[in-house]
C-alpha cells in the first residue's frame, strides 16, 4: 500500500475537522483562477477539471487529507496471485445522483469510456490488459506484468453510470464537439451538479443519497473563476465570496491582518526546475558565436546551480512559503528519500571556478525560456535566477512567455536553458523518471524536453514500475535520483507553496495535491 | 500659413495666456528629458542584471520607514532601483510610442491624400481597409501581429523584434484618423481655385500634395499626433496589463504598472503607484499640450 | 441612390471577407491548441492524432473555405477548450455585453452631451475648464487602473457594490437580463462607469466642437443680427444643428464600447464576449478567438453601414456627390 507522509499545517486542522459534527447548514461561494473546461470526468486530464469532479464523481478509491488511498467505491482490493493483476471489491448500495444503483456494470463501462480512443486518460491504464467482472460487486483488472503502483494510480479514475451515459449519447468522452456530458454530470459523490455556466458560475448541491455520512455542512455550493488576482481578492475581502485559491503570495499579509480572514499554507507537490538542453550541439540565443553548448559540460550544469541562491529566491520572490528541492520530486512524496535531500550549496566563488576549469572563464551568453503565467511569480524567479548568473559572468537572455505557446517552443528545442514545474500525478518517484529522466521515446520521457539519456535510468524504470518489495524499490529509485544529482540532469530550485485564502468561519482541509474538496468545508 | 503664424511668436503669446499649457510643456519637456538622458542620469541600468541584486527587493522609497538612500523611490520585486527603471522606462514607453505615431503619420497621410486624390475605387478601398482596422481593437490587432510575426519570422529573431512588433500593432490602430482628416481636407482644397490651376498646369500630383495640400493639414495633424501619442503610450500599457505586450526584461511604463498590479495590496504601493502616477501626469500633459495646439491652430474654437 | 447602396453592400461583404481571412490566419500563427486540449500525461501519438482530427493539418486554403463556409451555414464550429458550440457560447454572452455597453453609452452620453453643450457655451468659465481638465485626467489614467480603483473603494473599502460578477439576473427568452432587478443594476454600476468614463470625455468633447462649429455659421450669425434672443439661438438653433452629427459619431462610438469592454471586463469578470475572447487567448482557444473576431467586425460594419446610409438619407449633397 503507498501511504504518504506529507505533513503541512493542514493536516492537523482536517483532524479536527473530522471530529467536529456539522451545525448550521450554508450556502458556500469559492472561486479559483480558471474554470475546469468541461463536467466529462474522462476528456481533460488537467487538474481544474478532475479537481472539481471529484466533488461530483467518485473512484474505485480515493485520496484522504494526508493523501493516503482510501476505499470509495470498492472497500477493499487485494493483488491477485503472481502479479496478474488487482480484485476490487465493489461497494454495495451506492446510488448515482438520479437514483440508478451502482454495480460492476458502470465500473467496466467507466473502464472502457476511459481507454476509447477520444479519452485523455488512457494513460492510467497503459499496464492493464483486461478488466473482467467477476459478480454484481468484483472487479478484476488484469496487467500484463505486477503494477504495485496500480490502486493509487487510478484515485481520479472516476466512475458514470453506464445507463445515464448510453441513454444521452455519451458513451464516449467529448473531443470536437460537446455531448451530454459536457456539461452535465450523473455520478455517485458527494455532491450534485445543479446548474452550470461554463465560465460563469456552476452550483452543487449536496447529494441525500451519498453513500458515505456527509462531514460538511454545506446546502449549496458555488464556484465562480476570477481570473483577475486583484479582483477575486477583492471579491473576498468584500465578503461576497468565502473562499479563494490562489491567491497572490504578497498578499497573504494584507488578507491576514484583516478582520474575519485567514490564509493556508502549505507546500504543493510542484517543483520547480532548470532543464538542460542536453541533446543540443550549441546554444539557439548566444549573443556571441560559437559551435559548442557549454551546457553538455557537467561543470557547468553544477555552477549554474551553485550560482543560483534559492533561499533568497524563496525570502524576497516567494515570501518565505517555498522550500527548497533537491530532487525532481518533492520531499515527503512516496519514493522519495533522505539519501539525496541536499541541495549543492550556493557558492558563486566555486561556480566561478568550475567555469574556469570547463574553460569558460570569461562566461557566455545564453536564452532562458519561462513561463510567465504558469506558476506563482515564474518570471520573477527567471529573472532572478538570470541576475545571479550574471554574478558568475553567465549572461542569460530570459523569453518569458505565455504558457500558451510555450510547450510547443520547448518540443521545438527552442531554448538553451528552461524553467519547468513538475507535479507528479501519481505522488510517486516513478512519475517524474518515466516523463522527465528516462530518455525521450513516443511514451515514455515525453516530458524532457532536454533530452537528457541515461542508459542506467531507462534500464531501471521497468523493475521501479514492477517491483514489489519496497525496500528493493526504494533503492532502484535512489540509484536514480543519485546518478541524476550526479549528473545534474536538472536543477530542481524549490517546492511550489500552496496558498488558500478564507473567511474565518470556514474551515477546510488543504490537500497536498491542490484539489479543493468540498466533503470537508464547513462553515461555521 | 501655420508655420508662419508661429515664427511670428504668437504661440509663445498664447502660452504665456496659458499657464495650463505652459505648465504641460515644461512637464512633457523635463519628462522627454529625463526619458532621453536616461542612460546618463539614471542610478542604475536596469536592463544590466549584474546592476541590481534580490538582496535589495521590495524596499521603500527614501522618506519611508527602511528606505535605502541608494534607491529614492525604492526597488521592486527583483531589487531594481524604480528611479533607473522609470526613467529607461518612459524612454522605451516615449520611443515606441513617437515611433508608432510616426508610422501612422506617414502611413495615415499618405493614403488619405492618395485617396482623396485619386478617388474613385483607390479611395473605396483604402476607405474600407480603414473600416477593417476600425472593426479590429488595438488588442487583436497587436495579437494577431504578434501571431503572424511568429508564424513568418525565425525564431530567434521574434524576441528582439517584440517592440517592433508592439510599435506596429500600436501603429496600425492610430494610422486611421491620420488618413481620414487627410482624406477629407484634399476634398476641400481639391476644389479650390489654387488647385485647379496647379492641376491645370500639369504639375505632378506628388507635387500638388506636398506643396498645396499637406502644408493646409499641418495643424490638424499636429493635434492628432500629439492626442495619439498619449492614447499610443496608454495603449502600450493596456496591452502590457492584457499580457500582449513587452517582456518583462524590457521595463516600458506599462511592463513596470503590469508588475506592479500584484502589488496593489501588498503593501508594497510604491511599485505599482509611482510608476502609475509618473504615467498619468505625462499623459496629462501631452493631451493638455494637445489641447493647447488644437486651439492654437483652430482660433475659431478660442 | 440604389447603386450607392448596393456598392457599399458589396464593400462590407469584402470587408467582412478580409476581416474573416485575418481572424483565420491565427488559427496558423497563434499557439499551440493541442497542448492546451490535452493533459500532461497524453502521448505525442495521440497528439498527433489528434491534430489531423481537427483538419489542423490541412492546407491553409482549404482550412479557411471551410471556415468561410461553416460560418454561412450559421454553423460556428466548436471551442477547442471546453467543446461547446460557439454559437451558442457567443449567445449567452452577447446580453452581458450588450447591457453594459449600452448603459455605459447612455451614461457617458446623460454625462457627456450636456457638460459639452455647457464648455463649448462659456469655453472660458471656471467650471468648463475644470470640467475639461478633469475628463482630461479622466482619459489619462489606464481604464484597468480605474476599475480596480472603483472596485477597492466602492467594493471593498466601502462595502457598497458588488466587486465582480454580473448577478440579479432575470432570463426573458434566451435574453439574460440584469437591468430588471436592483441587484443586477447594483452589479452594473461600477464596470459601465467605468466603460463609460472614456466615451464621457469623447462625447463630450464631440459635442463642444461641434456645437463651437455651428455658433460660427452663418445662419447663427446672421439669426444674431436679426436680434433673436440668445436663449433661442442656443437651443434651437444651435443645438439640433449640432446633435445630427453628433448623433452618427456616437452610432459609431457604440461599436468601439463593444471592442473596448474587453478591458473592463477582463477587470470585474462580467462575463461577456470580450471576457470570452480574453479567456480564450489564455488558453489558445482559437475558434473562438476568430469567431469573435468576426462577429465584432460584422457589428462595425454593419454600424458604420447604417451611418453611411443614415448620412445619405438626411444630407442630400452627400447623394449629388457620391453620384457624381
Amino acid at each position: 500500500m503507498v501511504r504518504m507522509t506529507f505533513s503541512t499545517a493542514a493536516m492537523a486542522l482536517g483532524t479536527t475537522l473530522l471530529c467536529a459534527l456539522p451545525v448550521a447548514a450554508e450556502t458556500f461561494r469559492w472561486a479559483g483562477t480558471t474554470d475546469p473546461q468541461t463536467m466529462d470526468p474522462h476528456a481533460v486530464n488537467a487538474a481544474p477539471v478532475l479537481s472539481f469532479l471529484n466533488n461530483v464523481y467518485e473512484g474505485l478509491v480515493r485520496r484522504g487529507p494526508e493523501m493516503g488511498i482510501e476505499p470509495s467505491l470498492a472497500t477493499s482490493w487485494e493483488a491477485l496471485p503472481d502479479g496478474a493483476g488487482w480484485r476490487f471489491t465493489l461497494r454495495e448500495g451506492v446510488t448515482f445522483h438520479d437514483g440508478a444503483a451502482f454495480n460492476a456494470d458502470d465500473v467496466i463501462f467507466s473502464y472502457e469510456r476511459a481507454i476509447s480512443e477520444p479519452s485523455d486518460v488512457k494513460s492510467w491504464f497503459a499496464s492493464i490488459t483486461e478488466v473482467v467482472r467477476v459478480d454484481d460487486f468484483t472487479v478484476d483488472f488484469l496487467t500484463s506484468a505486477p503494477n504495485p503502483l496500480f490502486p493509487g494510480s487510478i484515485a481520479n479514475f472516476m466512475i458514470l453510470d453506464a445507463d445515464w451515459a448510453t441513454t444521452n449519447s455519451a458513451d464516449l468522452p467529448a473531443r470536437d464537439a460537446e455531448n451530454h456530458a459536457t456539461r452535465n454530470a450523473n455520478g455517485t459523490g458527494p455532491f450534485v451538479l445543479s446548474s452550470r455556466d461554463p465560465g460563469i458560475e456552476t452550483r452543487l448541491t449536496p447529494h441525500a443519497g451519498w453513500w458515505d455520512s456527509a462531514q460538511h455542512n454545506v446546502t449549496e455550493a458555488v464556484f465562480t473563476p476570477i481570473g483577475n488576482p486583484a479582483t477575486g481578492l477583492a471579491a473576498l475581502l468584500s465578503g461576497e465570496i468565502d473562499f479563494i485559491s490562489p491567491i497572490p503570495l504578497q498578499d497573504v499579509e494584507q488578507v491576514e491582518s484583516r478582520d474575519g480572514f485567514k490564509v493556508l499554507a502549505g507546500l504543493e507537490t510542484r517543483v520547480i526546475m532548470l532543464g538542460f538542453g542536453h541533446d543540443h550541439d550549441t546554444l539557439k540565443y548566444s549573443d556571441e558565436t560559437n559551435d559548442t553548448n557549454p551546457f553538455l559540460d557537467p561543470r557547468v550544469r553544477l555552477a549554474v546551480a551553485q550560482a543560483i541562491e534559492v533561499d533568497t529566491i524563496d525570502r524576497v520572490i516567494m515570501r518565505g512559503a517555498a522550500e527548497p528541492a533537491s530532487q525532481l520530486l518533492p520531499a515527503g512524496l512516496s519514493g522519495f528519500s533522505d539519501e539525496h535531500a541536499d541541495r549543492p550549496d550556493f557558492d558563486a566563488e566555486a561556480a566561478k571556478a568550475l567555469l574556469a576549469e570547463a574553460g569558460y572563464a570569461d562566461g557566455f551568453s545564453f536564452g532562458l525560456m519561462c513561463t510567465n503565467d504558469r506558476y506563482i511569480n515564474d518570471e520573477a524567479v527567471c529573472r532572478a535566477v538570470a541576475s545571479m548568473l550574471a554574478r558568475i559572468g553567465v549572461t542569460a537572455n530570459v523569453n518569458a512567455m505565455p504558457v500558451r505557446g510555450y510547450w510547443d517552443e520547448l518540443r521545438a528545442d527552442n531554448f538553451d536553458m528552461y524553467l519547468l514545474g513538475w507535479s507528479p500525478g501519481t505522488f510517486d518517484a516513478e512519475h517524474p523518471i518515466r516523463f522527465l529522466a528516462h530518455t525521450p521515446t513516443e511514451r515514455l520521457g515525453t516530458w524532457n524536453f532536454g533530452g537528457y539519456s541515461s542508459a542506467r535510468i531507462d534500464e531501471l524504470l521497468e523493475p521501479i514500475q514492477q517491483e514489489i518489495d519496497e525496500a528493493a524499490r526504494q533503492a532502484m529509485i535512489d540509484e536514480v535520483a543519485g546518478i541524476l544529482q550526479q549528473d545534474v540532469a536538472y536543477v530542481p530550485l524549490y517546492t511550489e507553496p500552496l496558498i488558500w485564502a478564507m473567511k474565518d468561519s470556514i474551515d477546510v482541509v488543504q490537500r497536498p495535491d491542490n484539489f479543493f474538496m468540498l466533503r470537508w468545508v464547513s462553515v461555521n | 500659413m501655420m508655420l508662419a503664424r508661429l515664427k511670428r511668436s504668437e504661440g509663445i503669446w498664447l502660452f504665456s495666456r496659458s499657464p495650463a499649457a505652459l505648465l504641460a510643456a515644461i512637464v512633457t519637456l523635463v519628462i522627454v528629458l529625463g526619458a532621453l538622458l536616461a542612460p546618463w542620469i539614471a542610478p542604475t541600468n536596469p536592463y544590466d542584471l549584474a546592476s541590481f541584486s534580490l538582496i535589495d527587493g521590495l524596499l521603500p522609497p527614501v522618506w519611508e520607514a527602511g528606505g535605502d538612500a541608494r534607491f529614492v523611490l525604492g526597488t521592486d520585486d527583483q531589487g531594481r532601483d524604480m528611479l533607473s527603471s522609470i526613467l529607461y522606462g518612459a524612454r522605451l514607453s516615449l520611443s515606441i510610442a513617437a515611433m508608432a505615431m510616426a508610422v501612422a503619420l506617414v502611413l495615415g497621410v499618405g493614403l488619405g491624400l492618395a485617396a482623396g486624390y485619386f478617388g474613385g475605387r483607390f479611395d473605396a478601398i483604402v476607405m474600407r481597409i480603414a473600416d477593417v482596422q476600425l472593426a479590429l481593437p488595438a488588442i487583436l490587432t497587436a495579437l494577431l501581429i504578434d501571431g503572424i510575426s511568429r508564424g513568418i519570422l525565425p525564431r530567434d529573431l521574434h524576441d528582439d523584434l517584440r517592440i517592433a512588433v508592439i510599435t506596429l500593432a500600436i501603429a496600425l490602430s492610430l494610422w486611421v484618423n491620420f488618413a481620414r482628416t487627410a482624406r477629407a481636407s484634399v476634398f476641400v482644397e481639391r476644389n479650390k481655385d489654387y488647385v485647379q490651376a496647379a492641376i491645370m498646369m500639369g504639375q505632378h500630383p506628388l507635387r500638388i500634395m506636398l506643396r498645396h495640400i499637406l502644408p493646409n493639414i499641418v495643424g490638424p495633424l499636429l493635434v492628432i499626433a500629439t492626442v495619439d501619442l498619449a492614447s499610443a503610450i496608454l495603449l502600450e500599457a493596456t496591452l502590457s496589463f492584457l499580457g500582449v505586450g513587452l517582456p518583462a526584461d524590457s521595463p516600458s511604463l506599462g511592463t513596470l504598472i503590469r508588475i506592479g498590479m500584484q502589488y496593489l495590496l501588498s503593501g508594497e504601493w510604491w511599485i505599482l503607484w509611482i510608476p502609475t502616477l509618473f504615467l498619468v501626469v505625462l499623459v496629462v500633459a501631452i493631451n493638455l499640450l494637445g489641447d493647447f495646439l488644437r486651439n492654437l491652430f483652430n482660433p475659431s474654437l478660442r | 441612390m440604389v447603386g450607392y447602396v448596393l456598392k457599399r453592400l458589396v464593400q462590407s461583404v469584402f470587408v467582412m471577407l478580409a476581416v474573416a481571412f485575418l481572424a483565420f490566419s491565427l488559427f496558423t500563427f497563434v499557439g499551440d491548441p493541442i497542448s492546451q486540449m490535452t493533459g500532461v500525461e497524453t502521448s505525442l501519438e495521440d497528439q498527433a492524432r489528434l491534430s489531423k482530427e481537427l483538419g489542423l493539418n490541412d492546407p491553409f486554403f482549404v482550412q479557411f473555405i471551410r471556415f468561410i463556409g461553416d460560418m454561412l451555414r450559421g454553423d460556428f464550429g466548436y471551442s477547442f477548450r471546453t467543446r461547446e458550440p460557439i454559437g451558442e457560447m457567443l449567445l449567452t454572452r452577447l446580453p452581458a455585453t450588450l447591457e453594459l455597453g449600452t448603459v455605459a453609452l447612455v451614461i457617458s452620453l446623460i454625462a457627456g452631451i450636456p457638460a459639452g453643450i455647457y464648455t463649448a457655451l462659456r469655453p472660458r468659465g471656471l467650471v468648463s475648464q475644470t470640467i475639461l481638465i478633469s475628463t482630461l485626467i479622466g482619459v489619462s489614467i489606464p481604464t484597468f487602473v480605474i476599475g480596480i480603483l472603483l472596485i477597492f473603494l466602492f467594493g471593498v473599502q466601502l462595502g457598497w457594490l458588488p466587486t465582480f460578477g454580473r448577478s440579479g439576473t432575470v432570463e426573458i427568452g434566451w435574453w439574460r437580463s440584469s437591468l430588471f432587478t436592483a441587484e443586477g443594476w447594483r452589479s452594473l454600476v461600477l464596470p459601465a462607469l467605468t466603460l463609460g468614463l472614456f466615451q464621457l470625455t469623447l462625447t463630450m468633447r464631440l459635442v463642444r466642437a461641434q456645437m463651437m462649429e455651428v455658433m460660427r455659421t452663418d445662419h447663427i450669425r446672421f439669426a444674431i443680427a436679426r436680434g433673436v434672443p440668445w436663449q433661442s439661438i442656443r437651443y434651437r438653433h444651435a443645438l439640433s444643428n449640432t446633435m445630427i452629427p453628433v448623433i452618427t459619431i456616437i452610432g459609431l462610438q457604440f461599436g468601439g464600447v463593444i471592442a473596448f469592454s474587453i478591458v473592463t471586463e477582463s477587470v470585474f469578470q462580467w462575463p461577456g464576449m470580450g471576457l470570452l475572447f480574453l479567456e480564450s487567448i489564455r488558453f489558445v482557444d482559437i475558434p473562438v478567438m476568430s469567431v469573435y473576431l468576426v462577429v465584432i467586425a460584422f457589428f462595425f460594419v454593419l454600424i458604420n453601414l447604417l451611418v453611411d446610409l443614415l448620412y445619405v438619407v438626411i444630407d442630400p449633397r452627400l447623394r449629388v456627390r457620391e453620384s457624381a
